[in-house]
Formats: C-alpha cells, sequence, structure tokens
C-alpha cells in the first residue's frame, strides 16, 4: 500500500497511515480524487497535492485529533472537523482553505505560540517552526501568561534530550513508543496545564523502561525531543536552558 | 537552550548493524555525520530505529581506528606504519613465498558479513582466482551456515520464505531459538504490533526473553526448553501434527514428495517424540507441545521466525530441517503471512551466504564441482580454477595447528574472540606465518597478525547489503575513508599486488560483475536500487523490481517440490555431569553488537558496561551467590570470570551470558562441538560449573590460560 502511494517521496507526510479499502472519490478544493475506504480527508488531500496544516498527525502513526490545526470544512456539514480523523466518503466535497479556517487555525497557533520560548522561534527548522511559517503566524495576541519555559531540562539520555519548554503535547512521542516501538515508556501526566510528557515513572529518560530507539524523536514536531549531536559544543552533552 | 542545527546535507543508505538490514538518511553539516535518521520509504523499516542504527554510528570517529597501513615481521614486533604500496606489496611477496614453499593451498581467506556484497565477492574471487585455490569462508559458518544447508534440503533455499511485512498477515507467529525485540528490534517492533492486533504467540527458548514478555505482548505458549534439546521438542510437534492429523495433506500432494512425507511420518509419528517422553527430556511441560503444534498447525496463517538458538548447535542443521518440515507439513509456505525465515545476526549473513564466500560453492549456491559453472567463472575471470572444494575455517583454523596452513587473509571478522575454543583458534593464529588483517580497529585477531589493512566503515563506502529478507539496499559514501580507500578497493589492490590484472571504476561495476555470474541477482544493479529504493532476490527477467514471497507455485528444487527430512534427535555430546552441572547459553542484548568492536566504542556501553551471567536464585543459593558476585565459570574447554545477576529469565539448571566484551571471553568456555553438517559450533550448549570468588583474579586471569589448567603446549595440540 505504501509503496504504491508513496513512491520514493520522502519529504511528503501523508498525514495517517495508508488503509486498503476499495476505491472513494472525492473532491478536495477542486481537485478529485481517489482513495481507499477508511483513509483519512487528511490523506486524501496529501495525495490531491492539497497538504493540510497539522501537527499531532504523520502517517506513521494513527490519527489522534489532540491539535485541532488541519481543521476543514465538509460540504453539507455542520462545523469544522479534524482532517486526520474524518474519514473520506464517497461524492464528499471538501475545503482547506477558507478565511475561517485560516482564522480558527491562526487562534490554534497563536495558542501554541504563547507557551513556547519565544527566543526559540527565530532560526527555528522544526515542523513546529515550518507550519508557524507556512500560516503566516510569527506573534500571538496573549502575551505573557502562565508558560513552561522554566521546565528542566532532561539529558539524561547520552542521545537525545528532552526540553518541556518546547514541547507541545501533541502526544506523537507516546504514540510512537506504543504504536511504532510498542515498548509503552512514555506516558502524558497530569491534566491540562499540567500535562506533560514522562518516562516510565516520571523517570529521567535514562532510567525509565525507554529503549533509545528513536521514535519519539522522530515523531516530535518541536525539536523538544532532539537529537544532542545536532548541537555544537557544551550543547552536545545538553546543559540547561540557563548555562 | 538553542535551536539544533540544521543538517545540510542527507544521503540514504543502509545500516550495517543486524539482519534487519534499515535504511537510513545519514545527515551531515561539513564533512561530519551529524545525526542519522531512518528513512521513511525504507522497505525494511518503514520509517523506523532502533538505539544502535539511530545513535551508535560514532565508532566510525574513534580515537583507535587505525588510519594507516601497518606490517611487522613476527607478532612479537612491534607495528611499524607504512605506506599503502608496501602493504600491498609486503603482503602480497609473503603469500608468494608462502604458496611457493607450502604449496597453492596453504593459504586461504575468510570475509565477514559486515561486509558489503561486493567485497564478499571480491574476497572470493581473490581466494579463487588469485590464490588459485577454494580455501574461501565466512562468519556465516559460525551462525547460520545450517540454515543454507536446512533450508535448501527441504525447501531449496537457504533464505527466508518471506519479506517481514508479512507478518502483519500472521494469525500464529512461532519464535524459534531468537530473540528480536534485543537481537532484530525493528522486526521486533513490527512483530510486537501484529500481536497487538491479536496474533498468537509461540516462543521456543530455555530463556525468558524479552519476546516471551514486555508491554502488550505475552507469549501464549513459551517452551522453555533445556538448551540442546530444539530437535526433540520440534520432532514432538511434528508428532502431534502427525498423530492428530492436522498436517496440510493437499498441500502435501500438490507440492510436496510424497514418498517422503510417508518417511517422516513414520519417524516422527513414532512413540519416542510423543510429548510425554519428550516433555521431561526437554523440561516442558507436554501439554505445552501440544498446545503450540494445534495453534502452529490451526493458522490459517502461521510462520516461523528462527535464530541462532536453533543453527549453533551439533544439531544445528537437523533443526532447520525440522522448521522446514514443519511449514511443508502444515502447507504454511508460499503466500503473505506464513514462511520459514531465519533472523540473521548480522547485516549482511544472507549476502555473505549468497555471493560464494563458501569452500565449496560459488556465488547462487552453484558447486565447484561443477564443470559448467565453474567454466562461466573462468571466462568472466580468465583464468582456471581448482575444482577442489576447499577449507572451511574450522578446518583452516585446524590445518594451521598441525602446520600445513601457512597464510590467511581475514576481511572484517575477528575469528580469535567470536569463534569457538579460544585457545585452539589462538594456536592456529600463532601457527601462521602470515596473517593479513583487513578491519577498522586492531582486535584480538590482530595481536597474531602480520600486515593490517586499515578499512572503511559501511559510512565511507559504496556498495549494496542484503539484508534477512534477501532485500538488496544501497550502502552509499557519506564521508571519505579515513584511511583513503573503501574496503573494495582495498581488495581490489591486494589482488592487483598479488598479480591479478583487474580494476572496476565503481562498486557499481562489481554488483555488475555479480549479477552477470549469479541467477538470483541477475537483475540486479545500483541504477535498479537507484530507482526503486530496494529489491529482494530473486531479481531477474521475470521478477525485474525482485520478489517479496518464495515458492509460491513450486520450490527451487530440481523436481519443483518441496521435501522432508528425516530428523532424528541425537542428544548434543556436551552433558552436564557432577563435575559440571549447569548448561551455558548465550545471547545478545538491544545495546551491544556481536563482540561490540562498533557499539563498544559508543554511549552504548552506559547500558551495558560488562557482560554478567544470570542465573536462577535456585541454583545460586546452594552457591551462596547474590547478586553482583564475581563468579568463576568452568568449562571442560576453558575458564572465565563474570558477575552474577540472579534472574527468574532462566530456569534453574540453566546459566545465560552475552558475548560482546572481549574481556569477558566468553568463547573461551565454549566447546568445541560443531553441527554435523556445516561445522556451525555448538555456542548455545556448554556444561559448567560457577563458583563464587571474592574478585576477579587480576587481567590476565582473563587471558584463559590458567596455570596448572591449560598449559600452552596443551593449547597447540588440535582440538580433536
Amino acid at each position: 500500500m505504501w509503496s504504491e502511494l508513496r513512491g520514493l517521496k520522502d519529504e511528503i507526510d501523508f498525514g495517517t497511515p495508508p488503509r486498503d479499502g476499495s476505491p472513494v472519490t472525492l473532491e478536495i478544493d477542486d481537485v478529485t480524487v481517489s482513495v481507499p475506504a477508511g483513509s483519512s480527508v487528511m490523506l486524501a488531500a496529501a495525495k490531491a497535492g492539497r497538504n493540510i496544516p497539522k501537527l499531532c498527525a504523520t502517517d506513521m502513526l494513527e490519527p489522534f485529533g489532540s491539535c485541532r490545526v488541519c481543521l476543514i470544512e465538509v460540504e453539507g456539514r455542520n462545523g469544522y472537523p479534524a482532517s486526520c480523523t474524518t474519514p473520506v466518503a464517497e461524492g464528499m466535497s471538501v475545503r482547506t482553505q477558507s478565511p475561517t479556517l485560516q482564522r480558527l487555525r491562526h487562534g490554534v497557533l497563536e495558542l501554541y505560540l504563547s507557551d513556547f520560548p519565544p527566543s526559540e522561534i527565530p532560526d527555528g527548522w522544526s515542523e513546529f517552526h515550518e507550519t508557524l511559517k507556512a500560516e503566516g503566524v510569527a506573534e500571538n495576541r496573549y502575551g505573557a501568561g502562565c508558560n513552561h519555559f522554566d521546565s528542566e531540562i532532561d539529558a539524561s539520555n547520552p542521545y537525545f534530550l528532552f526540553d518541556p519548554a518546547k514541547c507541545i503535547v501533541c502526544s506523537r512521542c507516546v504514540r510512537a513508543c506504543a504504536e511504532v516501538q510498542g515498548t509503552f515508556a512514555i506516558t502524558i501526566a497530569g491534566r491540562s496545564f499540567e500535562s506533560k510528557v514522562v518516562a516510565s515513572q516520571d523517570q529521567p529518560f535514562f532510567e525509565s523502561e525507554c529503549v533509545s530507539c528513536g521514535a519519539c524523536v522522530q515523531a516530535c514536531p518541536s525539536h523538544a525531543l532532539v537529537e544532542k549531536s545536532l548541537f555544537e559544543g557544551e550543547y552536545r552533552h545538553a546543559q540547561s536552558a540557563e548555562a | 537552550m538553542p535551536n539544533p542545527l540544521k543538517p545540510e546535507k542527507s544521503v540514504v543508505t543502509t545500516c550495517a548493524y543486524c539482519g534487519v538490514g534499515c535504511g537510513f538518511k545519514a545527515e551531515t553539516r561539513g564533512d561530519k555525520i551529524v545525526r542519522m535518521t531512518p528513512w521513511k520509504e525504507g522497505k525494511a523499516n518503514h520509517g523506523h530505529s532502533c538505539i544502535k542504527g539511530r545513535f551508535a554510528y560514532d565508532y566510525y570517529i574513534a580515537a583507535d581506528r587505525v588510519r594507516t597501513p601497518l606490517i611487522r615481521a613476527s607478532i612479537e614486533d612491534p607495528w611499524a606504519p607504512v605506506s599503502w604500496e608496501e602493504a600491498f606489496s609486503h603482503a602480497a611477496s609473503e603469500f608468494k613465498r608462502i604458496q611457493a614453499k607450502y604449496g597453492v593451498k596453504s593459504v586461504g581467506a575468510v570475509s565477514s558479513s559486515r561486509c558489503t556484497n561486493e567485497e564478499i565477492f571480491l574476497v572470493q574471487k581473490f581466494a579463487r582466482a588469485v590464490l588459485g585455490n577454494n580455501n574461501i569462508d565466512n562468519c556465516a559458518r559460525i551462525c547460520h551456515s545450517p540454515t543454507q544447508f536446512g533450508l535448501t534440503n527441504t525447501i531449496g533455499w537457504g533464505a527466508a520464505s518471506q519479506h517481514f511485512d508479512s507478518i502483519l498477515q500472521a494469525d500464529v507467529i512461532m519464535v524459534v531459538g531468537a530473540n528480536p525485540t534485543e537481537g532484530h528490534p525493528v522486526f521486533g517492533s513490527l512483530m510486537k504490533r501484529r500481536i497487538r492486533q491479536g496474533a498468537k504467540l509461540v516462543v521456543i527458548d530455555p530463556r525468558k526473553t524479552e519476546t516471551v514478555e514486555s508491554a502488550h505482548c505475552k507469549a501464549d505458549v513459551h517452551l522453555a526448553i533445556r538448551p540442546g534439546t530444539n530437535v526433540a521438542t520440534l520432532d514432538s510437534f511434528a508428532h502431534v501434527i502427525v498423530r492428530e492429523k492436522l498436517y496440510n495433506e493437499a498441500f502435501v500432494r500438490a507440492r510436496c514428495e510424497v514418498n517422503e512425507f510417508e518417511n517422516w511420518k513414520a519417524l516422527v509419528g513414532s512413540d519416542k517424540y510423543a510429548p510425554e517422553v519428550v516433555g521431561p527430556i526437554a523440561g516442558v511441560d507436554p501439554e505445552d507441545i501440544r498446545k503450540a503444534a494445534r495453534l502452529y498447525a490451526g493458522g490459517p496463517n502461521s510462520a516461523i521466525y528462527y535464530g541462532l538458538g536453533v543453527t549453533e548447535h551439533s544439531q544445528g542443521s537437523t533443526g532447520v530441517m525440522c522448521l522446514g518440515n514443519l511449514g511443508l507439513s502444515c502447507g504454511m509456505l508460499g503466500r503473505e503471512g506464513v514462511g520459514v525465515n531465519p533472523l540473521r545476526g548480522q547485516g549482511n549473513v544472507q549476502g555473505g551466504s549468497c555471493l560464494g564466500s563458501w569452500p565449496h560453492v560459488f556465488s547462487g549456491y552453484r558447486f565447484v564441482t561443477d564443470d559448467a559453472t565453474r567454466h562461466s567463472f573462468e571466462a568472466e575471470w580468465g583464468v582456471t580454477l581448482d575444482a577442489e572444494p576447499g577449507l572451511r575455517l574450522p578446518n583452516m583454523l585446524d590445518s594451521a595447528v598441525s602446520g600445513a596452513f601457512k597464510g590467511m587473509y581475514v576481511m572484517g571478522e575477528d575469528p580469535v574472540q567470536s569463534d569457538p575454543n579460544q585457545h585452539h583458534v589462538i594456536a592456529a593464529m600463532k601457527n601462521m606465518e602470515c596473517v593479513v588483517l583487513h578491519d577498522l580497529f586492531l582486535n584480538e585477531t590482530s595481536k597474531y597478525a602480520h600486515v593490517f589493512f586499515p578499512g572503511s566503515s559501511s559510512l565511507e563506502k559504496d556498495g549494496t547489503f542484503t539484508n534477512a529478507e534477501r532485500r538488496v539496499s544501497r550502502v552509499r559514501k557519506v564521508v571519505e575513508p579515513l584511511a583513503g580507500y573503501e574496503d573494495w578497493e582495498i581488495t581490489v589492490k591486494f589482488m592487483n599486488a598479488m598479480g591479478y590484472r583487474i580494476s572496476y571504476s565503481s562498486a557499481g561495476e562489481v554488483l555488475d560483475e555479480i549479477a552477470r555470474l549469479s541467477p538470483a541477482y541477475r537483475g540486479m544493479s545500483f541504477a535498479l536500487i537507484d530507482r526503486i529504493g530496494s529489491a529482494q532476490w530473486p531479481c531477474d527477467e521475470e521478477a525485474p523490481e525482485g520478489t517479496e514471497v518464495l515458492h509460491r507455485v513450486k520450490f527451487p528444487r530440481a523436481n519443483g517440490l518441496g521435501t522432508f527430512m528425516l530428523t532424528e534427535y541425537v542428544p548434543t555430546a556436551e552433558r552436564t555431569s557432577d563435575q559440571y552441572p549447569l548448561l551455558l547459553t548465550t545471547g545478545r542484548i538491544l545495546t551491544q553488537y556481536n563482540v561490540g568492536t562498533q557499539t563498544r566504542r559508543t554511549a552504548n556501553s552506559m547500558w551495558h558496561p560488562e557482560d554478567v551471567l544470570e542465573i536462577n536464585a535456585d541454583d545460586a543459593a546452594p552457591r551462596g551467590l547474590r547478586d553482583g558476585d564475581w563468579v568463576h565459570i568452568s568449562s571442560r574447554f576453558g575458564q572465565i570470570e563474570l558477575r552474577a545477576q540472579i534472574s527468574e529469565r532462566v530456569n534453574s539448571g540453566v546459566v545465560y551470558t552475552t558475548f560482546h566484551h572481549a574481556k569477558s571471553k566468553a568463547n573461551a568456555v565454549t566447546s568445541d562441538l560443531s553441527d554435523w553438517a556445516t561445522n556451525c559450533p555448538e555456542y548455545k550448549v556448554t556444561a559448567v560449573d560457577v563458583v563464587r570468588i571474592s574478585a576477579p583474579a587480576s587481567a590476565d586471569a582473563n587471558e584463559g590460560a590458567r596455570p596448572g589448567v591449560k598449559t600452552p603446549a596443551k593449547e597447540l595440540e588440535p582440538a580433536e
């Protein structure tokens, strides 16, 4: 299935995994596209070349629907469903861009931005940074409020570090550890503003059940989980934000 | 924290660690590799990775990488750095001198499954075309040679019948003597995914491995057999299938030799293989054997995955045949979701097997004794080739001990550490006049070498690897070779120095030669792999983009039928006694890779700083052992010292260790018994005793030759 869909086009993330149902034809922004039944609208849009912005979705993981960036309009339906969790239907007509969608997406992205260290916005090249750029969101309307900027960095693992200040709690790491690796070492502890990514029983990664497969690092869209080798000098073996 | 620095360039290549052969993107800044990320289009890994491939790559710039060629007149002398030209001409003149004095067959070559297909092919060409004999072997001898023998004799090809993704169609997964979550982690993750989707799992392993039980993944049946009773257990499996008529008669009638099937039925159906008889021998509940056999036969899709726990036995080949027989009898071959699949330890074991690094066969498993095959190679290579099969690695070593074998070209192997009965290997090495070692690092074997060619890591060269599912993928040069030459170039230059004129403008030309001379690789080329990512052999006119599932219509045997081999259980001669009451078996751990040459030079050692001996509390208590105590482990062959770890993973009567650290020398205790058909050593069963000691008897205790136990004089005697 993947080979048919992907070819060797490495850079495309279809957003949700492929399915193998019988073909369903629909329209995305007036582009007609056929995908197997059970596929998401997000995947169909990517196939139609109308990629929908997203943060919590990636085609290696089952859809989750938490980031609320991939909203769409479906003709004849109410509201603005998430395209990652909306299955395709025969004859469906989807809009991926509209003034309302843009307003909603910007609002969501600004909320993420309000709890992301401002000094880390310029020069960033993570999926999160690229999404902000693509959507033209550079600042937020919320100002300085409660944030996680002073969270302690976990640099216990020799190969990667976890900086909770940059975590957008999209659960991609949690799902990658479960679905892709099958180790179930990561979870989200706490609720609401207190919710955070923890390894095992809130242990440093090195001491947890983590097997360092790198699936979580690969999945992280915001460089909260990131390879130490990408830093030069002292950051290679990770220092705290103030150091 | 600042933002990470963005890599500038990325090169798609293939991981050089285990047999999964994951596709990776090696990302660089300047001339430095800054990370390895799993390649989403890699058909073996689909964007997943493990700690070794993803993070443990810094060994390539380890401070002790040898960067210049070295030579010395005697192993007592210090190494002298020399130019490449001098190293080649010295090695060549020594080999020529030895051949002139002791005969054409007094020298040979050994290649490694860490080498690319192109290198492996060139090293066997070096032996056959340049040395003029068939003294060529490879390290699959000590791991998966029984796979080639056992599967060839039942289903026709010594290779996995499936592609990895096939497991996502399996209803029953049977893992025999393998621990994929540690040894083949990316495949292990795929397997666990299928188990979470509801597939049943049967594990046959003396140890309660990660595979037996982990988060959301638990074996439906775990047969914790006594080491060495694989064949009895699998025959008992077959017994249940025969007596309860669970076999697939229609498949057997259509696809197999029926007479052989009847003979097999008569053997395994006899009372001596009843679970009630075998259970006590193997140390498992007879009901569990029945339950597991019914699960396997019931399918509807049952797939077998096995590892060195099957092959590294005196009946290793028989064990593999048992699995071939099971697959045939239940019709579990020839479609997705089923199959009999070896999990290959090293990155290119399958390639090593395919490409003629054997004393008796050319690439494609065609015999050197066959005139037509030999003539096709002679025509291509422009020399007359020897029709007599050469020496296997253990025979080369035996012959070295007895004084007839005098020189060896060893590429990417460390026989002193990884081959059985270390004392014997050392004696053999000391007796040779020229050992040419071609490796990244000085290792245990280099202590006995006279010439050292500093090789290139897989990040510094072009070529291909063939993974455990027969998938041929590209290895691409990411950075320049530290010592100046890619490995295939070194072998070619050595050939040239020996007087054999040949040149290749790229590794791709070597693959083209492989394709011309090897039927299953006929369609392979760098261009094909660049276009479609990777291709599984057989790849030829009928299957221009390769073949995922083998045996769909017929088996690759003369009559197209699968056949049944008689698999009588013969207990190993290695048995427990009052003096050696425990059985030692060995395995590997996630963070380290084989003898640790690469991983011990990375931060992976933070997880596994030393090998330990796992021992059950029931065996520890009478010995006064506590967790972390040092123990002396002795066998009929040698002794080692390790720390003990009290563990419920092993049953009483069995102890277990890993073999990742040179200093622990696990192979100093293993026996010199080997597989009856292929000489694959019996690493998995050694009778030992374990005694508590207060501290290790200092570093020289680990030399293995303790006073009064095994004198150097004794070491020089032949092993028999």
